[in-house]
């Protein structure tokens, strides 16, 4: 065992040596409750899902442990499951890209030509909202959409526009510009957290030293804050897959996605099934988690509050 | 050249710089207009007297804010959401507590993968916890015992992701804590007990009570995994979705007015309260 500094601090006599497997349980010990939890709430549970998704939903629907493949076979030769799978890709990439947009300019923004104070201050009118009520926030939406939604109302008023826009119906749009609103502040954190920790003097150095802008940006400061564009695309990604509220409270018909689906699978009581397809987006998840785990901190974004 | 002084000494040497500053302010407040105008409209339409909310506005009234003082269901689910939020916090904040000091300290073999163990849970949609628990309880249990859904299950599934924000709050105060106050505890005849009841847990108290905090309004506000867990009795987030599904009354307004004004309030505390600690450590760091 190293004997490592605690954040600077000189390690002191309680610190590192191999003193014995007692006194070493000892200080473990206060993690076993919340390790107790993580196992038998979470991982358990996880595991035993993915047993499910191999075994069969009988006719009382109890699941049996019939090992087969079907439940994931379906997902294939399916059209619906495979297509809506990969609209909710295109969505969550989507809404990833537009989070960006909208959070790297206001993010540099906020480290660049404001004070601390104001930082401060804007900051938190982006993160307060952002931890209340997520359902209410998604609900707001639908006074707003809508054919006579607040959005033409106030369009139509103000002379903008004669009829009502289609563009601004409970559809993919509608879905689209939710799903934004709602996890875009998750990209700012990030991109905050990186930008904050980021010299500028090196930009103002790179073109005393003939860089273009555009050079410098690319090539000085987009090097330096890929770790908090990576933690913001996967904090806008991610949630997205399992995203069945939105699209059922401001939606059309055709407006499902993935997780409406395992939704529909449970109403049934079809519970291996649902399995099946919950564990090809928790494979996802993890996959993403795995490729970038050397990238993303998730401190950034839930602790900077 | 120094971070946070006046815009004009921060000026980059782009001679669009102007320009970008300009751009970049409109960004924000459009920005800021998106985030809140939603919120603005329901406060509005809460306000509004016709039975379908919506523009234009006709007149005002605080007649749903009435019908929702004498509402018994509306009020039985908050109290059923704060019982919840009550327990998931206790328990929470202890249990999270104590994670954090072997996690920082090294008092586990791989506090890299325990720190994985206690993010995932946040990382991992709710919905994804929300059915491998449902599976679990419904079916997965069931050879050995027969588990109602109800709010002991609902509690189970807060627990999931509460306790690793609290731990990971904890966790990062804790980062910084300088140990030498525990030596000096050490030293001066204070037993571990002791130094941790007067000198660490003081110290430490506002980020526990940040934590703390903010597990009573992810538990009060949560949604995904009570949608799924919940059985008989009903909180408030799923009482306002059985009463958007079947048909809008303004009274939805009203209460999901109250709750985010409430919410608004908590986390701006919350957040004074990490900050104002943060600040503290950095001072006594200096």
């Amino acid at each position: 065992m190293t004997v490592a500094s605690d954040g600077g601090v000189p390690s002191g006599p309680a610190a590192g040596s191999s003193s014995g497997l007692v006194k070493r349980f000892g200080r473990a010990l206060p993690a076993l409750p919340g390790l107790a939890v993580l196992l038998f709430l979470f991982l358990v549970p996880m595991a035993i899902m993915f047993v499910f998704s191999f075994w069969r939903t009988n006719n009382d629907f109890v699941v049996v442990p019939e090992w087969n493949l079907g439940n994931y076979a379906r997902f294939f030769v399916e059209g619906t499951y495979l297509r809506t799978f990969i609209k909710t890709l295109i969505m969550a990439g989507l809404v990833t890209v537009a989070a960006l947009a909208i959070g790297l300019p206001f993010a540099y923004f906020l480290v660049r030509y404001t004070g601390k104070l104001t930082q401060r201050v804007i900051l938190l009118a982006v993160i307060v909202p952002f931890w209340t009520s997520y359902l209410v926030r998604v609900y707001a939406w639908q006074a707003i959409l809508g054919e006579h939604g607040a959005l033409n109302q106030i369009l139509q008023a103000i002379g903008v526009i004669k009829v009502p826009l289609d563009i601004f119906n409970y559809d993919d749009p509608g879905v689209f510009v939710v799903l934004t609103y709602i996890y875009f502040p998750f990209a700012l954190l990030a991109l905050y957290a990186s930008l904050e920790k980021f010299d500028f003097t090196q930009l103002n150095a790179a073109q005393d030293l003939g860089a273009r802008p555009d050079q410098a940006f690319r090539h000085i400061l987009l090097p330096q804050i890929r770790a908090g564009i990576i933690t913001a695309c996967i904090f806008v990604f991610i949630p997205i897959l399992g995203e069945f509220l939105t699209p059922t409270l401001v939606g059309g018909a055709q407006s499902s996605l993935i997780a409406n689906l395992v939704l529909n699978f449970l109403r049934n009581d079809q519970f291996a099934e649902g399995a099946a397809l919950a564990i090809i987006i928790a494979a996802f998840v993890t996959a993403i988690m795995i490729v970038f785990r050397k990238s993303f901190r998730v401190e950034d974004v839930v602790t900077s509050g | 050249m120094a971070r946070g002084t006046s815009p004009l000494e921060t000026m980059p040497v782009s001679r669009f710089a102007r320009q970008t500053r300009w751009s970049l302010i409109v960004l924000t407040g459009a920005m800021l207009a998106f985030l809140y105008l939603p919120i603005a409209f329901l406060i509005l339409f809460s306000f509004e007297d016709a039975a379908t909310p919506g523009l234009p506005i006709t007149g005002l009234t605080l007649h749903w804010y009435q019908v929702l003082a004498s509402d018994s269901a509306i009020q039985s689910a908050l109290l059923t959401s704060i019982e919840v939020a009550v327990v998931v916090t206790i328990i929470a904040s202890i249990v999270g507590t104590m994670v954090a000091f072997p996690l920082v300290r090294r008092g586990v073999r791989a506090p890299g993968l325990l720190r994985l163990g206690f993010t995932l849970p946040i990382m991992i949609p709710g919905f994804l916890i929300g059915i491998g628990l449902l599976i679990f309880f419904r079916q997965g249990l069931h050879p050995l015992i027969d588990v109602q859904l109800g709010l002991y299950t609902v509690v189970a599934g807060h627990l999931v992701f509460t306790i690793p924000f609290v731990v990971l709050i904890v966790a990062s105060r804790l980062q910084g804590f300088d140990r030498r106050l525990e030596w000096a505890a050490a030293d001066l005849g204070a037993g571990p007990w002791r130094t941790l009841r007067h000198i660490v847990l003081p110290l430490i108290a506002p980020a526990i009570l940040a934590g703390a905090l903010l597990c009573v309004t992810l538990s009060i506000d949560e949604f995904v995994i009570t949608f799924f867990l919940i059985g008989p009795q009903q909180t408030l987030p799923l009482y306002i979705y059985t009463q958007i599904k079947f048909g809008v009354t303004p009274e939805v307004n009203a209460i999901a007015t109250v709750i985010l004004l409430v919410s608004l309030l908590a986390v701006t505390l919350g957040s004074i309260l990490l900050t104002s600690s943060r600040r503290l450590r950095r001072r006594r760091a200096e």
